[in-house]
């Protein structure tokens, strides 16, 4: 009897330990930067993510070249000027949840989070932090957020000529919607 | 105006007008049309995520930049909420798909799931999949 019953503790926690990850290959993040000179929007639909429901650990990958401009100068300018993206094809952001408990994953609804970890873009690493918002639906989890970072502060130089061009602070949207890991 | 001086205004004129329809043009194209450009690499969606299975580096390095002309079978298709289309390709392995990112509309009927399709695209990088960029629909 006992031998049953560990076996069946076991298999349930192989059950739900696959049942803890989320994924999503399809995410999005866009960035925009407003002056009074012009707009400049950028989209990325190609982010790779994985959430996991039961530590709140929270990735994301993402390719520089998807960054898809409305301009394809400015695209070009974008990879090979300031992001030097043959360089550094990659930015990633690696965190957690901060107040995971707050989020009740078996409860349809939105909830307030707060992320925190290391965003790592241009060959520099910054500790990030930004507010967000996990909305728990039937058979998924979507997750969004929107937060500003400056382009100095991963060594994107930008030259002086259009300096004024480009905002001092970037407004980025992060929208993702996972899907359960086995369901890809 | 004495002659010379009137012929090198023109000059300097017409050069000056060349100039500025040149930055235009720069300025205002468009992404390149893949399906009026050769590709350099042509193969099956199976090879090439073998290729990647066996040595990332490698691979992303021999791909970066290059036009890739990939066959496989339909995995799905998707579209997102700004139009941009995106068709997934299989490759054998569960895991490591190749995505082809249409900028242009795409008609979702030459798309079934597991039709054998044709699509040349700009090898943007590797994340978990081989994501391919400004695709066009060969066959």
């Amino acid at each position: 009897m006992k031998r049953i019953l560990l076996l069946l503790a076991i298999s349930f926690f192989f059950i739900e330990a696959g049942a803890q990850k989320y994924m999503t290959k399809t995410g999005y993040i866009g960035f925009y930067s407003h002056t009074p000179i012009e707009d400049i929007k950028a989209d990325n639909n190609q982010v790779a993510g994985i959430l996991d429901i039961s530590t709140g650990e929270i990735v994301f990958q993402v390719l520089i070249k998807s960054f898809h401009f409305e301009k394809t100068l400015m695209e070009e300018h974008f990879n090979e000027n300031y992001m030097e993206s043959d360089k550094f094809p990659k930015s990633t952001f690696s965190g957690k949840i901060l107040n995971l408990s707050s989020v009740d994953f078996t409860k349809n609804g939105k909830y307030d989070v707060t992320v925190e970890g290391d965003l790592n873009m241009h060959n520099v690493t910054k500790k990030t932090t930004a507010k967000g918002v996990i909305e728990v639906i039937t058979g998924g989890i979507n997750a969004t957020s929107r937060f500003n970072i400056a382009p100095e502060e991963f060594k994107i130089t930008i030259p002086g000529i259009v300096r004024e061009n480009i905002a001092r602070s970037l407004e980025v949207t992060v929208k993702m919607n996972y899907l359960p890991l086995e369901k890809q | 105006m004495k002659k010379p001086v009137k012929i090198a205004l023109s000059v300097i004129f017409i050069i000056a007008l060349v100039g500025v329809i040149g930055a235009l043009y720069m300025f205002n194209k468009g992404h390149k049309d893949l399906s009026k450009v050769n590709p350099d690499f042509v193969i099956t969606s199976t090879d090439l995520v073998k290729e990647f299975e066996k040595d990332e580096a490698a691979a992303t390095a021999k791909y970066m930049n290059k036009i890739v002309e990939v066959i496989g079978p339909v995995h799905y298709l998707k579209v997102e909420e700004n139009k941009a289309t995106s068709v997934t390709l299989q490759t054998g392995n569960a895991a490591s798909l190749v995505i082809c990112s249409f900028s242009t509309g795409i008609d979702p009927e030459k798309f079934d799931v597991d039709k054998m399709s044709t699509i040349r695209g700009e090898f943007s990088g590797f994340l978990m999949d081989i994501l391919l960029n400004n695709c066009v629909l060969i066959k």
